[in-house]
């Protein structure tokens, strides 16, 4: 009975969530001062365009993406577009659908990011429980390195892996996501390129997750096995092997949430680490948008990363309905 | 006496600190608790009542280590030590079903993501690995219906029991398996004086149906000792330095420990509101650097010359044993009591 009103809430607390999201993506890149078509516009300017020209294209592009229409309208329409899937066209690659910059976008993100997060998260959980339970020399060793990978910032560490390994080593090309003359396709002359590429921001985010992940492994392990019912569970002759899913099943709860989180923001790319590696994901392809003054692919981006962060906490939340009953019963007021 | 149940023989557990020097919290303890009795631990904090348990119920973690003693107990003798590399393996039986812990303030002492008919088959299983799941459940409801507890409680995670139900609970899950020996740590230290009560009154049922067969209480509440013990140790600076028939030693204390530690109680009587508690002057020693002869000999007041230098051996009255100088000199005389009128 419990689980099912506390799922209820959730939906509902989800759901509100959902919508003020959706508004302040619509209101906040409208609220930043300078109008994208003047950015565009002025532009062609330079080209040696008479001013009359320019005022018809001004007017002509104020039009088309529906600028010149009252704030409200504009919020129908944008509503009405997303349900449709259509998330309108690029002002910078006019006329470039938003969709279609996604598109070749979010796959180099996914392929980079989903086996650095979950491999990063595996490895980041055993080395921390390990480096707890043994103790000593191997826990001031997982510990200190767990520690270094997860203090530096993201853009120190990829820039010394791209000189050491790219620079120095000359072991992976420095930049890019493939071949220059080659194209995304699905063959296999495609992907040997591209792994190429690939290595060397996966490393980078792989390292910088394991180390977080240890870190917060390894003390949440540390409290647990100090704790009571550890040593009431021995005092009463049950194994080491048992005790250890005991352990496990409630340091894992604030690592589950961290998985979610990082599996949420995952859509929104790894901004600095894509940057450093010109590696053409989601973040580069905001971080030109932001530049450009491109509010609908500005929109688009921050739109799929807050529906990605809404839908990853709420199968936590859901998750840890079944986990963790003391989550559940304080959720639900059962008390 | 009746038939022994255990004999913890010359038991010394250290706790290795920082410093490399090893701190002694039980020194050299011998213990002997009667079959189907009652034993109480007193002393104050700090003086190694605690550890002795930990010992006994074989659960020493670093940086406590358990150098010598044995434990003989159904048949068995059992090197309590925790330095051969095997110890955790050759204990791990012993746990739970010859020895078992009430640990201290049962509030943590299931882990909050467990459901209690969980730990109750892992516990089972534990020393049977055939049992089934229905066997141990049927075996934990039977237990709790003979105790009047509500079966509805196996269903519950730890969170959702009040104070005095939890710790009545790990009761029922600590002597499941029917251990020889149960080992109960200040059970009550946590608990309203109605919760003590009904605990008190169920640890006593338990005994009375012979589910366990004797009773190590340790705890520094002494009316509650008085009242549920057949028998009391009195623990200082890690040594037993008198024990005895519980009514002998509180008519007749023969440590001046002991009678100072009895008189920090007010038994309620009629001029209880005309009396001042005394207390005992100064504090406990140093583990690490304990006093020379005999321990408690800069806090008493009987205090003699080679009270400093050598340390007094157990002696015995019968069926009363301590370990004190001026007893030695005064026998049968009971030390007196330091409660003096406003």
């Amino acid at each position: 009975m419990g689980l099912r009103r506390y799922l209820a809430s959730k939906t509902g607390w989800y759901l509100g969530a959902l919508v003020v999201a959706v508004v302040l993506n619509f209101l906040l890149p409208r609220l930043i001062p300078g109008n994208p078509v003047d950015v565009i516009v002025s532009g062609l300017g330079q080209g040696g365009l008479s001013s009359e020209a320019q005022r018809q294209i001004y007017e002509q592009f104020m039009k088309e993406f529906g600028l010149d229409q009252p704030m409200w309208n504009q919020f129908v329409t944008y509503i009405t577009s997303i349900f449709q899937g259509n998330l309108g066209k690029s002002f910078a690659f006019y006329p470039t659908p938003v969709t279609d910059l996604i598109a070749q976008s979010l796959p180099f993100t996914l392929v980079l990011q989903i086996p650095a997060i979950l491999l990063g998260w595996i490895i980041g959980n055993v080395l921390g429980a390990v480096a707890a339970y043994k103790g000593g020399a191997w826990d001031k060793s997982v510990f200190t390195t767990s520690l270094v990978f997860n203090s530096m910032p993201y853009y120190c560490l990829s820039i010394i892996l791209l000189y050491v390994l790219a620079v120095m080593l000359g072991w992976f090309p420095p930049g890019g996501a493939y071949s220059l003359g080659n194209s995304p396709e699905w063959s296999m002359a495609f992907f040997t390129d591209a792994l190429q590429y690939w290595w060397l921001p996966f490393i980078s985010l792989l390292l910088i997750n394991i180390g977080g992940q240890a870190v917060g492994m390894r003390s949440m392990a540390i409290y647990e096995l100090g704790s009571d019912y550890v040593n009431y569970s021995r005092s009463l002759g049950i194994g080491d092997a048992k005790m250890t899913t005991y352990i496990f099943r409630n340091a894992m709860l604030p690592q589950i949430t961290g998985l979610a989180l990082s599996i949420g923001t995952m859509v929104g790319g790894a901004l600095i680490t894509e940057l450093v590696f010109s590696y053409p994901g989601m973040g580069t392809l905001l971080f030109n948008a932001i530049a450009a003054n491109d509010y609908p692919v500005v929109q688009a981006v921050t739109l799929i990363i807050t529906v990605a962060v809404l839908v990853a906490n709420y199968m936590v939340e859901v998750l840890y309905g079944f986990i963790d009953p003391r989550i559940r019963a304080s959720k639900s007021g059962e008390k | 006496m009746t038939k022994s149940l255990m004999r913890a023989n010359n038991l010394t557990a250290v706790y290795a600190a920082d410093s490399g020097q090893d701190v002694p919290a039980v020194d050299n303890v011998t213990l002997e608790l009667p079959e189907g009795q009652i034993l109480g631990l007193a002393g104050e904090s700090g003086c190694g009542k605690t550890t002795l348990g930990t010992a006994l119920a074989m659960i020493a973690n670093p940086p406590l280590y358990v150098v010598a003693g044995t434990l003989e107990i159904d048949g068995n003798e059992i090197n309590l030590s925790t330095l051969p590399k095997n110890a955790n393996q050759v204990h791990r039986p012993y746990r739970g079903e010859t020895v078992s812990l009430l640990p201290q303030g049962a509030m943590n002492a299931i882990s909050p993501t467990l459901r209690i008919r969980d730990l109750v088959v892992d516990v089972m299983r534990a020393h049977n690995g055939s049992v089934t799941k229905a066997d141990a459940l049927d075996r934990a409801s039977d237990r709790l219906k003979m105790l009047e507890m509500p079966t509805r409680v196996l269903d519950s995670y730890a969170h959702q029991l009040s104070g005095g139900m939890k710790q009545r609970m790990v009761t029922v899950i600590s002597t499941l398996l029917n251990p020889a020996l149960l080992i109960a740590d200040e059970p009550t230290s946590a608990l309203d004086v109605s919760s003590q009560k009904a605990l008190i009154e169920m640890l006593l049922a338990m005994v009375e149906a012979k589910i366990m067969r004797g009773v190590i209480f340790i705890t520094h509440d002494l009316p509650v000792l008085s009242m549920v013990t057949d028998r009391l140790a009195i623990m200082y600076a890690g040594k037993v330095v008198e024990t005895g028939r519980t009514e002998d030693l509180v008519n007749n204390a023969r440590h001046p420990y002991t009678a100072a530690l009895l008189s920090s109680v007010l038994d309620p009587t009629e001029d209880t509101r005309t009396k001042h508690v005394l207390g005992i002057p100064g504090s406990p020693p140093n583990l690490g650097n304990p006093p020379s002869g005999c321990r408690f000999h800069p806090r008493c007041k009987f205090a003699m010359d080679v009270c400093s230098t050598t340390e007094p051996k157990m002696l015995s009255e019968g069926d009363h044993d301590f370990a004190c100088w001026w007893a030695k000199e005064h026998p049968r005389e009971t030390i007196p009591m330091e409660v003096t009128h406003a």
